[in-house]
């Protein structure tokens, strides 16, 4: 349980997986896809569309647009404005070819 | 389209919105209660009840949670996961509910109250996965009990920058500094004009407490001056800040950490009240373009009104306040009764509220010459990949307003709309032409005002 960056203090709802470009990944639902992924040791969630540069979340709050990934076919999705869902397919861009 | 009417709409159920929502419908009106986030309470709750985390704010949350659950039981209609894309004069509201419906809103009064976002202080590397905003770092937390990262060091200004790192402490986090541009004269000062303000003083010397307690070193006059990494962050370069702002060379050194979590203060969510023809007036010490209001919160729309962050902020007190005094300026405006001397004490504590908020905001105020020194190859909009070097060139060709730089180069067109370089652009140009930030035209807020699916149109 704490190999993961979840607070071993807190509460959690029933435990639930994800696909993470399609590779399963415990979740817990109540959480975002962001914490989700942070929580999984993911940092990169998809280039930018100019220069095809790594990035990931800045403001966390449905503000920056920084953590957009796709989710369950929908692209462009806000991994910090989005609770888990079992099952729920996510994809992020973490290539490191630019 | 579905078509719905209410007496009013609340936009943003943050403290402001809930307080509001909630005295409005008792009083028996018809309350349209929207917000983007799945769940109510905006960032300062931010959580299930349950899975809290451990927060220096409990009072606050535990009246928070008791809040939701009232407004709950009313018969308030609330419309989460809702982005609203347009409001104008008429205050008609063009609503995007949950990626697949679009609604238009039409109601006698609209309650603004959508709070406000963090500012940034750009620097070399600040686009490297694993630079998060402070906020960010907090929300991860409190909102779904993960830690941003095993180690962190925390950087800009503000007394925000301890909040976040007692609770990234609490929570066992390992953190390896504190890195806060002003001086700690300045942080005195506060300490000198807040003792009127106990709570903060003491909520604040708390946090200090914790920070001291796990011997984490706090430095003052330094900043992050470059993130380095390949394709992800893992080395941090800071350096000394002169009084006057300027990097102090060979004062660097250099910490070895995969997050960095970066803060500055905050600026108000102003896109909805310019869509609305809003009157708008620039308070640097209320955190920048704030709505101008009235004595009742009813801005220079008729039947337009705002409360919470967004006229200046100042915290979850003045939230909370200026929530109530809008409702009841609202039942003043719709006729109905309501009772004035609570009306006046309210007003009261609002100035005091205020004042916390002048000092707070000033300790995250960056000084000209910090936006003056931003190297040419930083990323300033980070949607389009706008740099320094760009803006520059631009105003050296004689672009010299916001809007004529946003046609050039595309700075603040991408899907954040320029809620994050925005803000930068303002104080960037305002330093590089040498004139007051009052005298800087604001970019126009364009309908929608957030990215939507062209789907949710046709179905």
């Amino acid at each position: 349980m704490t190999q993961d960056l979840r607070i071993p203090s807190v509460p959690r709802g029933p435990k639930i997986k994800v696909l993470v470009n399609g590779r399963e990944v415990v979740a817990y639902q109540g959480e975002t896809v962001l914490a989700a992924l942070i929580a999984a040791g993911r940092r990169t969630l998809r280039k930018s569309h100019r220069r095809g540069e790594g990035r990931g979340p800045l403001c966390g709050m449905g503000v920056c647009y920084e953590c957009l990934v796709s989710i369950n076919g929908r692209a462009n999705q806000r991994a910090c404005m989005t609770e888990v869902e079992d099952l729920m397919e996510i994809g992020v861009d973490d290539s490191k070819d630019q | 389209m579905i078509r719905k009417t209410s007496d009013v709409t609340v936009v943003g159920s943050g403290f402001s919105g809930l307080v509001a929502a909630h005295i409005l419908a008792k009083r028996g009106l018809r309350v349209l209660l929207v917000d983007e986030n799945v769940r109510m309470g905006g960032q300062l709750l931010r959580s299930l009840p349950r899975s809290g985390g451990s927060s220096g704010t409990g009072g606050l949350r535990r009246y928070g949670f008791c809040l939701i659950d009232l407004v709950k039981k009313e018969s308030i209609e609330i419309l989460n996961r809702t982005k609203v894309l347009d409001v104008d004069e008429q205050k008609v509201l063009l609503l995007e509910r949950e990626e697949k419906e679009i609604l238009s809103v039409e109601s006698d009064v609209v309650l603004l109250a959508t709070g406000a976002r963090e500012r940034f202080m750009p620097f070399k590397g600040w686009t490297l996965p694993g630079v998060i905003s402070t906020g960010a770092a907090q929300i991860l937390m409190k909102g779904s009990g993960v830690l941003p990262a095993r180690k962190m060091l925390v950087s800009g200004a503000g007394p925000f920058l301890l909040a976040v790192a007692a609770e990234y402490l609490r929570n066992h986090g390992k953190l390896l500094s504190v890195l806060d541009r002003g001086g700690v004269a300045d942080k005195l000062l506060l300490l000198a004009h807040g003792l009127w303000d106990l709570p903060k003083v003491v909520e604040g010397a708390l946090h200090l407490a914790v920070i001291f307690m796990a011997r984490v070193p706090l430095h003052h006059r330094t900043t992050v001056v470059e993130a380095r990494g390949c394709g992800e962050l893992d080395t941090v370069v800071a350096a000394k800040v002169s009084k006057d702002g300027g990097i102090l060379e060979g004062t660097e050194r250099t910490y070895r950490t995969g997050c960095l979590a970066v803060g500055w203060g905050f600026t108000p969510n102003i896109e909805l009240p310019q869509l609305a023809g809003c009157a708008l007036e620039w308070d640097g010490s209320m955190g920048g373009w704030v709505v101008k209001v009235g004595e009742d919160l009813e801005t220079s729309v008729h039947g337009v009104f705002a409360a919470g962050e967004m006229t200046g902020i100042a915290g979850a007190l003045k939230s909370i306040h200026e929530g109530e005094i809008a409702a009841y300026g609202i039942l003043k405006k719709l006729g109905r009764e309501m009772d004035s001397n609570r009306l006046g004490r309210l007003k009261r504590k609002r100035s005091r509220d205020l004042r916390f908020g002048l000092h707070f905001n000033r300790l995250s105020r960056l000084p000209d010459r910090a936006f003056l020194s931003i190297p040419d190859d930083v990323i300033i909009c980070r949607c389009e990949d706008v740099t320094m070097g760009h803006i520059r060139k631009a105003v050296n060709e004689g672009y010299d307003t916001p809007a004529t730089i946003k046609r050039a180069l595309r700075i603040g067109m991408g899907n954040c709309q320029g809620r994050t370089c925005a803000p930068l652009l303002y104080d960037i140009l305002s330093a590089l032409t040498e004139r007051a930030s009052k005298d800087i035209p604001l970019l126009s807020a364009r309908t929608p005002v957030k990215p939507v699916a062209i789907r949710s149109f046709l179905e």
